[in-house]
């Protein structure tokens, strides 16, 4: 059990979706527990992956690998995709959050009426891809989860969402499938350019069968692999994350070596691939100027979509960047620092300016986000170990703020389906509980020490200061993003909870004022472990550090 | 006693204060009775402390590991010395006499126990910056007095007022914490660290440039909590918080901690930095004092006052000597207290016992002649003003007259346009003479102006109320901190910081009482005058009906115009070109999608081929199933996986 535990990971939640679908009668009660009880076993094998981990351990751990499909296809080679899992500091962080926003997201579910079967389903479907994406070490496999997780994201925004759920829907997908595509291309270029050592060396013969591989052959391989010694036939293509890392296994000649002189129009191709993958990932995030779809998406995703959505779909992006972008293009990435800093410093700033002028609570939040996960990109971009572990913090803390606040827009929403925050005011009066739960997530958020936020920040613009290639304007410019976050949160929190109660409705089918109550005990116990959690982080940052740390710091010494 | 020892009030001086915030504050409405004496109770203990543990000259710090990222440790560092050691005192001593003060103050309110909760949360915060070993602890302390001042300048959050100050409160200063934060982390860039011990050893490493551009941001900080120009919008209206809160964080406190964080930093602020602090701090003092002597409200105009003399303290470590500053901050904690307390049991006195909405009970020009109905009042009043204006044998011309003789040395070694700064002083200094003659004059003097209201009764305060008054009236008279009335230098105070050879010029006392008396008896002769201080005018009204954003921030146009255009021009952006785009790529996409299937209908489809095509196409697509290409593998598994979504949502 324990050796498979990671792929008991991925299992559990797709073989819940599979008996959801199978059910026999169609009780939404029962759809409910399988769901319920899916998520807690998946909770447990979380817990057992945690109670493993070796968090000293600077590498890969937990580690699966099953060849999937080996064909030789001629002069081009062979392909060779594997079945590859593992962990480490970086992805192991942000699976605990997976599970942790799956599991909110699904509580908060509970009251989803319409087609229970489908959406249980599709839930548990997405929450087996987005857990794939942080474990796969295979970028084929990677791939596919990452594709899968589209598909039910767009039909739980299509068909469980908002008035205006369809276009937000098929932004959400052309926006992502635009971004898939890009990422596609590059892993065809990267597929092409680069070999498995281990087993080109099994197809040249000088390793065996069932040897294991030396670093001596290795490198003996790398050597040739320079030299033209190994005929075409016998290179191995990968989609391994481990050997595309590595810029001895890529193919002298071939469209993204190392020392490539391919251009178009006058770039690099390995600047243009990295770019492209760049950009595929940026959809993600989101970065502006590829972030419409994001606000749109969350206004009209049901609650629970939103959670997941902001609390775990947009960390992919950043898991992206460091495995992948930065992962096998160091150079380009340094090189770019500029550039990608200051898009960083946009996407904080613009992203702030934007969410100052909203009117609807949920986009307020939305942009919120675009201005959080540009202090991840800023981190990133920095390329210092203190930015890229502080990047890893922000993303964990706005997985657990942002699934706060979207959880707490829509206890307004499902009370009044009425989300103008004008429409408000005085709510401190009939819904205290909610008030100060309101109050301690706008704090959190907005950066108050005492809560991870300001952790994050902290050190996400500490690595922007530390980092060699970057001018200090620009994080200093991005300081003015704490300054917004103040901004709106206050001024909405102004707005909505204080002076005297009043309530403009907009929705006719809910007349009287008696519908906002304050928070039920489900709401509670959903939001306070959340605070309590985002208090913990933030007091005391070593629980993420401490598992992020050496591998950042063995990461970042391999790549330079 | 060893460093470690420290410790222990290290964590009882911290966790008192929040364990008491977490009790009153979890501990709901049925502790509204005993919050107050609860917490003036904790308070004493956190005094009694401050003073045990209390040895001058000797540096004692503590240190935790907090976390290990990258290439460095961090630290939390608490420090004792004597800064701390006399902060630590005023702040719980204006801390408990504030807390006794407001247990009468606001009795009739119903959630006094969040009230006593927030101070609570203020004292752990304050005492937090107070011993703070580096400037990240600072920071993170600084921040948490932010909450504090928000919660509490809100605290009667169902009036929209105060809570729209306690925001502007929040953001005006967040804009000053972003500079601080700024300067912290380019430390942590060129040196590693920001504790103190540290910087002092190793700030020489860097260049002047950047250690200018350094202490500036830092200064940013100080700009924010202590209301300098263009920052202090908010400290005025602030003002709409409960009057003792006025007293301990907008007058003693919280305010005074970007002094004293130039305290701190004045070895690493270069002589460029300094100028700059000192040309700011002019403006805050001079700005002011000259709006003190025109509003009517009699809190703002203290907080004008707080805002100018805080700008007079600015100076003095711009000018060189903090240790002048530190003296004027201690001071000046007292008297403006006593001040802002004495005020508050004005208000007190003729709050209508019956709601009436025309009657203003802060404007001053509904008071006049109380000083027969408020004997102890008016007694405290007058000596915490006489303080406050600076005449001789009152602390604050003491302190003062020690900035303005710095300020005529420093003056004569940088030149003759050096003059200008202690000038400025003094000229300052007749204005605050002036407006606190004003002000006593139109609240204490003249004829009795309340009766507008028919239920205004005015009574002098419980014991609970001026006791904490006389108290800190006590204290403003000069023999506590020197025992010459016109030579701060011989007194305990000025060696107690550190000052070996203190500096006197002995015309400065006498020009700064000419100064003093001239401007106070400007203001009696205005008094005289047929229509004083103007107050028969066109009433001008402070409540704002709209709230629009922006408006709210700032009254002054220099912030609100390039922050309106920047938030106006990212609209726009969002709406009409990024939105734009996409939409002309989405239609245009329809409209070729259109293009394509009209010719897929009627050429590619068209008559027999029909047939012949699908036939073979599906052959095709057959065959490529196996043919090993990953391509096509991935369309299969996606195909599939969007059947069986298609199958599950069409349930």
């Amino acid at each position: 059990m324990i050796d498979h535990i990671l792929t008991l990971l991925i299992a559990i939640p797709l073989l819940g979706a599979l008996a959801i679908a199978a059910w026999p009668d169609n009780r939404a009660q029962n759809f409910r527990m399988i769901a319920l009880v899916t998520m807690i076993l998946e909770f447990l094998a979380a817990v057992t992956m945690y109670a493993v981990f070796d968090h000293s351990q600077s590498g890969f751990q937990l580690s699966e690998a099953v060849d999937w499909i080996t064909l030789p296809i001629g002069s081009l080679g062979v392909v060779s995709i594997d079945y590859a899992l593992a962990i480490d500091g970086i992805s192991f962080p942000l699976i605990l959050l997976a599970v942790l926003v799956l599991f909110v997201g699904l509580i908060s579910s509970w009251n989803i009426e319409k087609r229970t079967r489908g959406y249980f389903s599709l839930y548990l479907l997405l929450s087996g891809s987005v857990i794939g994406c942080f474990l796969a070490q295979d970028f084929f496999l990677f791939y596919l989860f990452f594709e899968f997780m589209l598909l039910p994201m767009y039909f739980l925004i299509g068909l469980w969402g908002g008035p205006r759920r369809e276009y937000a829907a098929l932004k959400f997908f052309i926006y992502t499938f635009f971004g898939s595509l890009l990422i596609l291309i590059v892993m065809i270029a990267l597929y092409l350019s680069a070999i498995d050592p281990v087993e080109t060396a099994r197809a040249v013969g000088v390793l065996g069968l069932e040897d294991i591989a030396t670093k001596d052959i290795i490198i003996q391989l790398q050597q040739w692999l320079v030299e033209g010694k190994i005929a075409p036939e016998q290179l191995v293509h990968t989609f391994r994350f481990a050997y595309l890392a590595d810029a001895g296994n890529y193919i002298p000649g071939s469209i993204l070596s190392i020392v490539s002189d391919f251009y178009i129009l006058d770039i690099p191709v390995r600047l243009l691939a990295f770019w492209f993958l760049f950009v595929g990932f940026a959809v993600k995030l989101p970065v502006v100027p590829v972030h419409t779809w994001l606000p749109d998406a969350h206004v009209e995703a049901p609650t629970p979509i939103s959670v997941v959505l902001a609390g775990i779909l947009l960390k992919i992006g950043g898991y992206g960047f460091i495995r992948i972008v930065d992962g096998f293009f160091p150079v380009e990435a340094e090189y770019s620092t500029v550039p990608l800093a200051v898009l960083g410093m946009i996407s904080i700033v613009y992203g702030g300016f934007n969410a100052l002028g909203q009117s609807d609570l949920k986009k307020m939040i939305a942009y919120s986000s675009v201005s959080h996960m540009g202090f991840v990109l800023l981190g990133i971009a920095a390329f210092t170990a203190e930015g890229i572990n502080g990047a890893i913090y922000q993303m964990v803390s706005h997985g657990v703020l942002s699934a706060m606040l979207f959880l707490l827009a829509g206890v307004v929403y499902d009370r009044t389906h009425d989300r103008k925050i004008e429409n408000y005011r005085g709510l401190i009066h009939m819904m205290p509980k909610y008030t100060v739960l309101t109050g301690i997530a706008f704090f959190a958020s907005l950066g108050l020490p005492g809560f991870s936020g300001f952790v994050g920040e902290l050190f996400t613009l500490m690595g922007a200061f530390q980092s060699e290639n970057m001018p200090v304007w620009i994080p200093a410019l991005s300081t003015l993003g704490i300054v917004l976050a103040a901004a709106y949160f206050l001024w909405t929190y102004q707005r909505m909870f204080f002076g005297s109660f009043w309530y403009k409705n907009d929705n006719s089918s809910h007349s009287t004022t008696h519908v906002l109550t304050d928070l039920t005990t489900r709401e509670t116990a959903l939001l306070v472990p959340l605070a309590l959690l985002a208090l913990l982080l933030g007091i005391l940052p070593g629980l993420v550090f401490d598992i992020t740390g050496p591998t950042v710091a063995a990461w970042i010494e391999g790549l330079k | 006693m060893p460093d470690a020892a420290y410790l222990l009030p290290v964590s009882l001086l911290l966790g008192l204060p929040f364990a008491a915030f977490l009790i009153f504050w979890l501990g709901g409405k049925g502790l509204n009775k005993i919050a107050g004496y609860a917490g003036a109770l904790v308070t004493a203990a956190g005094l009694g402390i401050s003073i045990f543990f209390a040895e001058p000259d000797v540096l004692h710090t503590v240190r935790f590991d907090w976390l290990v990222i990258g290439s460095f440790p961090i630290e939390i560092a608490f420090r004792f010395d004597t800064l701390s050691c006399i902060m630590l005192v005023v702040v719980h001593f204006v801390a408990l006499l504030v807390q006794l003060y407001s247990v009468s103050y606001l009795h009739h309110d119903r959630n006094l126990n969040r009230y006593f909760a927030f101070i609570q949360l203020f004292l752990f915060s304050m005492i937090g910056i107070v011993l703070s070993g580096s400037l990240l602890v600072m920071y993170i302390f600084w921040e948490l007095v932010g909450l504090s001042s928000y919660l509490l300048i809100g605290f009667w959050y169902h009036k929209p007022r105060p809570v729209w100050a306690a925001q502007k409160a929040f953001v005006l200063n967040r804009i000053g914490d972003a500079a601080f934060l700024t300067g912290i982390l380019m430390l942590f860039y060129y040196i590693g660290s920001t504790d103190f011990e540290v910087l002092s050893i190793s700030v020489d490493s860097i260049s002047p440039g950047i250690l200018t551009a350094i202490g500036l941001c830092l200064f940013g900080g100080c700009m924010g909590k202590s209301a300098q120009f263009p920052l202090s919008g908010w400290l005025p209206d602030a003002m709409e918080g409960p009057t003792p809160v006025s007293a301990l964080i907008h007058a003693a406190t919280m305010v005074a901690a970007g002094i004293f964080l130039l305290a701190r930093i004045s070895f690493l602020l270069t002589f460029d930095a300094r100028l700059v602090i000192a040309m700011i701090g002019m403006i805050t003092m001079v700005i002011g004092a000259i709006k003190a002597t025109s509003v009517w409200d009699i809190k703002r105009v203290l907080a004008y006052s707080t805002m100018s003399q805080l700008g007079l303290m600015v100076m003095a470590v711009g000018l060189g000597s903090w240790q002048t500053a530190f003296f004027h901050l201690t001071t000046h904690a007292f008297f403006k207290a006593g001040l802002f307390l004495s005020a508050g049991s004005v208000i007190h006195a003729v709050t209508p016992s019956e709601a009436d909405d025309q009657f203003d009970p802060q404007d001053m020009r509904n008071m006049g002649g109380l000083r027969k109905a408020l004997p102890v009042t008016f007694i405290c009043f007058l000596i915490c003003a006489s303080a406050l204006a600076g005449l001789p044998f009152f602390s604050g011309f003491l302190s003062k007259d020690a900035i303005i003789t710095e300020g005529f040395l420093w003056a004569g070694k940088y030149g003759a346009v050096g003059y200008i700064f202690p000038v400025v002083i003094m000229l300052s200094a007749g204005l605050t003479a002036y407006y606190m003659t004003r002000q006593l004059w139109l609240v204490f003097f003249g004829e009795k102006r309340y009766h507008i209201s028919h239920h205004v009764h005015p009574h002098e305060s419980p014991a609970i109320m001026f006791g904490p008054m006389l108290l800190l009236s006590a204290l403003s008279i000069f023999t506590w901190f020197s025992w010459n009335p016109f030579d701060a230098g011989s007194g305990w105070f000025m060696s107690f910081i550190g000052v070996i050879e203190p500096s006197h010029l002995s015309w400065v006392p006498i020009a700064a009482t000419v100064v003093t008396l001239v401007s106070i008896f400007l203001a009696y002769r205005e008094s005289k005058a047929g229509n004083p201080f103007h107050i028969v005018s066109e009433k001008q009204t402070w409540a704002k009906p709209s709230f629009s954003f922006l408006l709210d921030y700032s009254n002054e146009k220099y912030f609100l115009v390039p922050f309106a255009f920047i938030a106006e021009l990212c609209k726009k952006i969002e709406k009409r070109s990024i939105d734009a785009f996409v939409e002309f790529v989405a239609k245009g996409s329809v409209v070729l999608a259109h293009v394509l299937s009209w010719s897929d209908r009627n050429i590619v489809d068209g008559g027999v081929k029909l047939t012949v095509f699908s036939i073979r196409s599906a052959g095709q697509s057959v065959r490529n199933l196996q043919n090993g290409k990953i391509q096509s593998y991935l369309l299969v598994t996606i195909t599939g996986v969007l059947l069986l979504i298609l199958w599950l949502v069409t349930f």
